[in-house]
């Protein structure tokens, strides 16, 4: 028993948790820390049209229709002379409002209900639970958004909300999986023993041990939150009221007829830059964070 | 006999879940959706004229009643028609089905094929630079829209800014060669992003089954690598594959190419579905999300009967 504790103490002094020797491995990665610097990069630009430091002007009509690309307009105007760069630089506080409010939503429902099945496996909480993620996966995710966007009359997080009905899914199934596995060790046979309550049992004791997993998760998520945004609202079920990347394509498709590309490769461009850094950023974390992967 | 009870088991065991997808669907589309009272009506009506529309829409009966009367028309299969077109539901899906069959086809096929032996030339060249340039790949096709990608071969193929050789928009079936022409560029777009999904993958499954132990005896045994992947690592990782394959069928025939037929103007269930949508067209949107969620239950079944075929070990108790 004594040397068991030793054991443990002097790995703690070493700061081997799964966390320090992830961050270690994570920074050895040149891929993962590339990426994540781009991430950050138009993370910061987000930032400063929320802060209106730039792209406050995103709607003006100020320049010539089709204006080439200029010291004025950088990447040129659109087919009324609205500045296309500007566009762009708001659409990305669009991608990471939507990709962030989803992939948090998505991963704390995912965590709270998959917890709770993978807690209670065997009785009628898990049989509802895995009934609702089987039905929630069996409706046509477009028509899910149509028809949520109906009950709240077009309201415009609509989108968000149908982003998050269905990609908890996921997450939910892995998480009840770890769970499952956890509640048979011996510190939570211990927990109950002393009295601790199921509540706590489950969100205090157990969840904490699978944040490794709600990490990437909540990267896959984000990624396909941005994908969704573009195709809905192509379709005219996603951003209502402001510009998104997916709506400067939908505009750029008539553009590109005429031959006119700057819409559609700005528009392109900026967002297959985010979504595959992002890609990256959440392929190296994995690595990162798997135990079984020595760097 | 087993295989037949088995089969009997499993639809009964899909009906609490048809019956879930019903009650979303009634709850989000009907109950909550849109009132269609005003619609019927003409300028200035009465107090007494809305009220008999709203009784003859059912609007005034309690929640119970009116889902068990949705229940009973899915039940009978009795999808009524459509709002816009006055056209018969089943004959709507009846023509446009066949449709987006042929085109989904050949990217689903191709997508999967190629998927998988890009999976295994990258798995068997793992860590060398054959593995990273498909890998590489595979993180390009993850990466960019659908919506970018058809856009792309759109313009690659169809435009005068490219090669300009295939029809821009639409469909046509009646001959071999005008199909090849139509189903062209939705097909590259789909393989280009369906393989980026695909090979990481089954490069995955595939690896996973490569470094076993049964593998790795194998090898030193000296069985020649043909035979090793055919035998002792595709066959072993056939289970995972299989499930991917099935549960994309009801996506593919209900609703996957929504996108592809909006965007191409092409005649199939994911156009009429789009429009549907757009238009508000309850009793097709009814029968859209049941039948995907009927297609659900048989894929997962039959992917039980194939675990079966392709791994005798599983038995169907």
């Amino acid at each position: 028993m004594s040397a068991r504790a030793e054991v443990a103490v002097s790995v703690g002094a070493h700061g081997d948790s799964l966390w320090s020797k992830a961050l270690r491995k994570f920074r050895r990665d040149r891929v993962g820390m590339w990426s994540l610097a781009v991430v950050l990069a138009y993370a910061v630009v987000a930032l400063g049209v929320v802060l209106g430091l730039w792209a406050g002007d995103w709607a003006d009509v100020s320049g010539p229709k089709w204006a080439p690309v200029s010291g004025e307009y950088w990447f040129g105007t659109n087919i009324i002379g609205q500045d296309i760069f500007a566009r762009s630089l708001y659409s990305t506080r669009t991608a990471f409002e939507v990709g962030l409010v989803v992939a948090l939503g998505a991963t704390a429902l995912g965590a709270v209900l998959g917890s709770t099945a993978g807690f209670f496996s065997g009785s009628w909480i898990d049989e509802v639970i895995i009934w609702l993620m089987g039905v929630l996966d069996s409706v046509p995710f477009i028509l899910l958004v149509a028809a949520i966007s109906y009950t709240l009359q077009g309201s415009p997080w609509a989108m968000h909300i149908a982003m998050i009905a269905t990609f908890w899914i996921g997450t939910a199934r892995l998480i009840r999986g770890e769970v499952i596995k956890l509640k048979s060790l011996e510190y939570v046979e211990a927990a109950h023993a002393i009295g601790v309550s199921r509540f706590m049992i489950i969100f205090r004791h157990i969840l904490p041990n699978t944040f490794h997993i709600l990490l990437v998760q909540a990267t896959l998520s984000f990624v396909a939150a941005i994908k969704s945004e573009v195709i809905l609202s192509f379709l005219g079920l996603g951003v209502k009221d402001g510009m998104s990347w997916g709506l400067m394509i939908s505009e750029s498709t008539f553009e590109v007829l005429a031959g006119f590309f700057n819409n559609f490769i700005a528009a392109s461009v900026l967002m297959f830059g985010l979504v595959m850094a992002f890609n990256m950023f959440s392929d190296a974390l994995q690595d990162a964070l798997d135990p079984r992967t020595v760097k | 006999m087993e295989v037949f009870q088995y089969v009997l088991r499993k639809l009964l065991a899909g009906i609490p879940l048809v019956l879930g997808v019903t009650l979303i669907s009634f709850v989000l589309i009907v109950y909550f959706g849109p009132d269609k009272t005003y619609e019927l009506l003409g300028k200035n009506p009465t107090a007494d004229e809305i009220a008999e529309i709203r009784s003859q829409l059912g609007y005034d009966q309690p929640f119970v009643t009116r889902y068990m009367d949705y229940l009973r028309e899915i039940v009978t299969l009795d999808f009524g028609s459509s709002e816009s077109t006055d056209e018969k539901v089943s004959s709507i899906l009846a023509r446009t089905v066949p449709t987006s069959i042929a085109l989904a086809i050949p990217g689903f096929v191709l997508g999967n094929l190629l998927g998988v032996v890009l999976a295994l030339v990258a798995a068997y060249y793992r860590g060398f630079w054959v593995d990273k340039f498909i890998m590489g790949f595979a993180a390009v096709g993850m990466s960019i829209s659908f919506l970018i990608a058809i856009i792309g071969f759109q313009i690659l193929f169809s435009s005068s800014d490219g090669l300009d050789l295939l029809p821009v928009r639409g469909w046509d079936m009646s001959t071999p060669l005008q199909y090849i022409r139509y189903v062209t560029v939705p097909t590259l777009a789909t393989v280009f992003v369906a393989l980026g999904y695909n090979t990481r993958f089954y490069r995955a499954v595939i690896v996973e089954e490569m470094t076993r132990d049964h593998v790795r005896t194998a090898r030193a045994f000296g069985v020649p690598p043909v035979q090793l992947f055919y035998r002792n690592i595709l066959k072993n990782s056939m289970i995972p594959i299989v499930t991917r394959i099935m549960f994309s069928i009801p996506v593919i025939v209900i609703s996957g190419s929504l996108l592809l037929e909006s965007y191409f103007g092409i005649p199939g269930v994911g156009k009429v579905t789009y429009d549907a949508i757009v238009t508000g067209d309850q009793p097709i949107l009814k029968a859209v999300v049941v039948l995907t969620a009927v297609l659900f239950v048989i894929a997962q079944l039959l992917a039980d009967i194939c675990y079966r075929v392709v791994d005798p070990r599983v038995s169907l108790k």
